[in-house]
């Protein structure tokens, strides 16, 4: 991490690419990972990023990483305040590509609550609907995660190779797909889970065969199902929820021998966790398949 | 009247303090929290099964402590008793959790507070002399999320917990690689710890006080040998006297809950009065930690500033022997047999009620859910920071009357806010949730 301030500097040497980080509604989890990247020895200065540093405003800046979603007032203020100061913006994170987590918020039932609620009418005020970052500014870069590898922020400010993600997390994880085809759920049985075997021959409904891989696949390899965090694979990306939905299903109809019914109500269930980090709302416009890492 | 507006960093999520003045009489100090996302509302109706993947997202800063109470609920719900193997893991889950937010709150956090006259921006602004102190720090926490990866799967919000134990178990190889690199981090928080105290002691000589509020209750949900895995709330009466520690489904007979006004979060009384959480509720209602290291602090603790100990600003001392603490007591525990069949047992989600505690980096965390037909009815979180809420204002309202006089408003002042607030570690995402 470079101490001195850019305004400090020789004016004749070449200036320190700055970054900084804007945090909008989410969890930190985000900053967390970030923490964790190596990022902070290297010639990249921090300039703004309230969880670690004191620092009045934000400044114009080379990069700016955008995590959380649009949820309140006071986030789209700031979102739109402050995007126009930066070279490059980065959406880091599910919650500021599709919602994430708080896009469960976004069901009618669970919004009459918080809009009804009127005795802190001082503090700021969740819009009719949760929007991701792209929503309201124009984005260079995604980084799909919750949260995304440390990994992925290194390769976001520039530093180190650049970022292959592996297609699937199917190819991130390496268990072996056999023949068999479960004719039940596993959930809750206590049987030990096989580390070499696919989790869907053991009865558990894993969408790694459609998630983007590049995770190197943390949950399947402890033995829990992928939960789709890092979002669609390429060939999902500008496709509809539908289709994306649709293609999951075929998956478990050919290695199962679980009745499509149950299969389908499984995969419905409201709020299934599934539904946080895949059919989410995306802006509308298709995205580049390119700027997602 | 006089109203001060002061933005919060260095603190985990979106919060302001606001102090109302007339003339040099200090009326009040708020602490609020200014964001929210409705964790309890928008749950409701998702299958109760999916709950320890949901609510880690609450806060990336101690997700862990949430992905376990989660399923502890759970289980408290189906009645099954965990093998003996799955508890150790999730107790090495929290003491990676331990180990990373400690190390956070107490270098990026608060350490930046203590050099020179005015403190520092941040970490990375320490200059020459402490030049071995950022990078240290950064690895000492690295060490903490290896470990939740290791025992939780994913490296900041765990799967690996399940109803009834563990998806899974931790290769003795695994745990030699994971003993050698804490056995390395061991070296170096200690390195930081003594440098953090030396700071500290600077500190408290410049500005004279570590705090002068009186003593409130103090509340921590741990038993011996099992720090931040406790089944029961513990109490201290200000007096030091040990309070009847109750179980995490008796909560609403203790604790209550009281809307702040202007503010996303609630505050907590116990039996109507002011409490405290955080790691110095905890020393003080334990201690005598059990690892040598650990130890040796502590009474280098005690000896210094008394037992028990009620200065606000002991609070990040105190957290500093924690990071000690679960880097020692994760070294122990990961000498153990922690692999094979015996990890998880198999039950049924029933309909009915489930309170799971957890003593969280913050303090006791209490999930509470309905469950109906495999789906929630309705969850509630009771959370650690919004215990210390009703603490803090009172705290901040006692720095606010040494720092404003008839000769103004000391620059100090404005330290001294983030001072106190960053000393209950608060994090704002989950006092929200
Ligand atoms: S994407 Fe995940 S880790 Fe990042 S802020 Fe959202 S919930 Fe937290
Ligand atoms: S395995 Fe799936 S849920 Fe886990 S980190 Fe990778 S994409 Fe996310």
């Amino acid at each position: 991490m470079n101490q001195t301030s850019s305004a400090q500097s020789d004016s004749t040497a070449v200036a320190t690419p700055t970054f900084a980080v804007l945090q909008l509604s989410g969890c930190s989890g985000c900053e967390v990972s970030l923490l964790n990247a190596d990022v902070w020895a290297s010639q990249q200065e921090l300039v703004y990023m309230p969880l670690v540093l004191s620092a009045e405003d934000l400044p114009p800046v080379d990069t700016l990483l955008v995590s959380g979603a649009v949820y309140s007032d006071d986030d789209l203020h700031r979102l739109q305040q402050t995007a126009h100061r930066a070279r490059r913006v980065v959406a880091v994170g599910t919650c500021a590509l599709s919602g994430g987590v708080a896009n469960l918020g976004n069901r009618e039932s669970a919004r009459r609550v918080f809009l009804d609620d009127t005795s802190r009418r001082h503090l700021p005020r969740l819009l009719p609907q949760l929007r991701p970052v792209d929503a309201v500014v124009s984005v260079d870069l995604y980084l799909p995660g919750c949260p995304p590898t440390p990994r992925l922020f290194e390769a976001a400010l520039k530093l180190g190779e650049p970022f292959e993600p592996a297609k699937t997390v199917c190819q991130d994880c390496g268990r072996i797909k056999t023949r068999d085809r479960p004719d039940r759920l596993a959930r809750h049985s206590g049987v030990a889970i096989d580390p070499e075997v696919c989790l869907i021959n053991q009865g558990y409904l894993c969408i790694g065969s459609s998630t983007r891989g590049g995770c190197g696949a943390p949950c399947t390899r402890a033995g829990h199902p992928c939960v789709g965090c890092r979002g669609p694979s390429n060939g999902f990306i500008s496709r509809s929820a539908d289709e994306w939905f649709a293609a999951i299903k075929r998956v478990f109809e050919r290695m199962t021998a679980i009745s499509r019914e149950q299969i389908d109500a499984e995969l419905r269930s409201p709020g299934l966790s599934l539904f946080v980090f895949q059919f989410a709302d995306y802006a509308g416009a298709p995205r580049d398949i390119e700027k997602v890492l | 009247m006089t109203t001060l507006t002061i933005p919060l960093s260095r603190i985990e999520g979106h919060a302001r303090v606001v102090i109302n003045l007339a003339g040099e009489r200090v009326l009040s100090a708020h602490f609020q929290a200014t964001e929210l996302r409705g964790f309890e509302h928008f749950v409701q109706g998702a299958p109760a099964e999916q709950m320890p993947i949901i609510v880690p997202r609450i806060c990336g800063v101690c997700s862990t402590a949430h992905h376990l109470a989660a399923v502890k609920a759970l289980e408290n719900l189906a009645g099954v008793t965990v093998p003996p193997k799955a508890v150790c893991i999730r107790e090495l889950m929290m003491l990676g959790q331990v180990i990373q937010n400690q190390a956070t709150s107490l270098f990026l956090f608060t350490m930046p507070d203590l050099p020179g006259q005015a403190g520092v921006p941040s970490l990375f602004h320490l200059g020459e002399v402490h030049s071995k102190i950022a990078p240290r720090a950064l690895a000492v926490r690295r060490a903490g999320t290896q470990l939740i990866t290791l025992a939780g799967g994913q490296f900041i919000h765990p799967v690996r917990a399940v109803v009834g134990g563990v998806s899974g178990g931790i290769a003795p190889r695994a745990a030699a690689e994971m003993r050698a690199s804490l056995n390395q981090a061991l070296t170096r928080a200690s390195f930081l710890v003594d440098a953090y105290w030396d700071l500290f002691e600077g500190l408290h000589d410049r500005i004279g006080t570590l705090g002068d509020d009186s003593p409130t209750y103090y509340l921590a949900a741990i038993d011996r040998g099992h720090a931040y895995y406790g089944d029961r709330l513990r109490v201290m009466a200000p007096d030091g006297s040990v309070q009847a520690a109750f179980p995490p489904c008796d909560y609403a007979e203790h604790l209550t809950d009281v809307p702040i006004e202007g503010s996303y979060s609630d505050g907590t009384l116990y039996q109507g009065e002011l409490v405290r959480a955080n790691s110095l509720a905890r020393l003080n209602i334990d201690p005598h930690p059990t690892t040598p290291m650990a130890r040796a602090y502590t009474e280098r603790f005690w000896q210094e500033w008394g037992y028990p100990a009620h200065a606000i600003l002991l609070f990040d001392v105190a957290r500093g022997i924690e990071l000690v603490y679960a880097i020692e007591r994760a070294i122990e525990l990961l000498e153990q047999d922690l692999d094979g069949d015996d990890l998880w047992v198999g039950c049924t989600l029933r309909d009915g009620q489930g309170c799971g505690l957890i003593e969280a980096p913050r303090g006791p965390l209490i999930h509470h859910y309905e469950v109906q037909g495999g789906l929630v009815t309705s969850a509630r979180f009771v959370i650690p920071t919004q215990h210390n809420m009703l603490a803090i204002e009172r705290a901040l309202l006692v720095a606010a009357r040494r720092y404003v006089s008839s000769a103004g408003i000391s620059l100090e002042l404005e330290r001294a806010v983030g001072r106190v607030v960053r000393a209950f570690d608060p994090c704002i995402a989950c006092a929200t949730h």
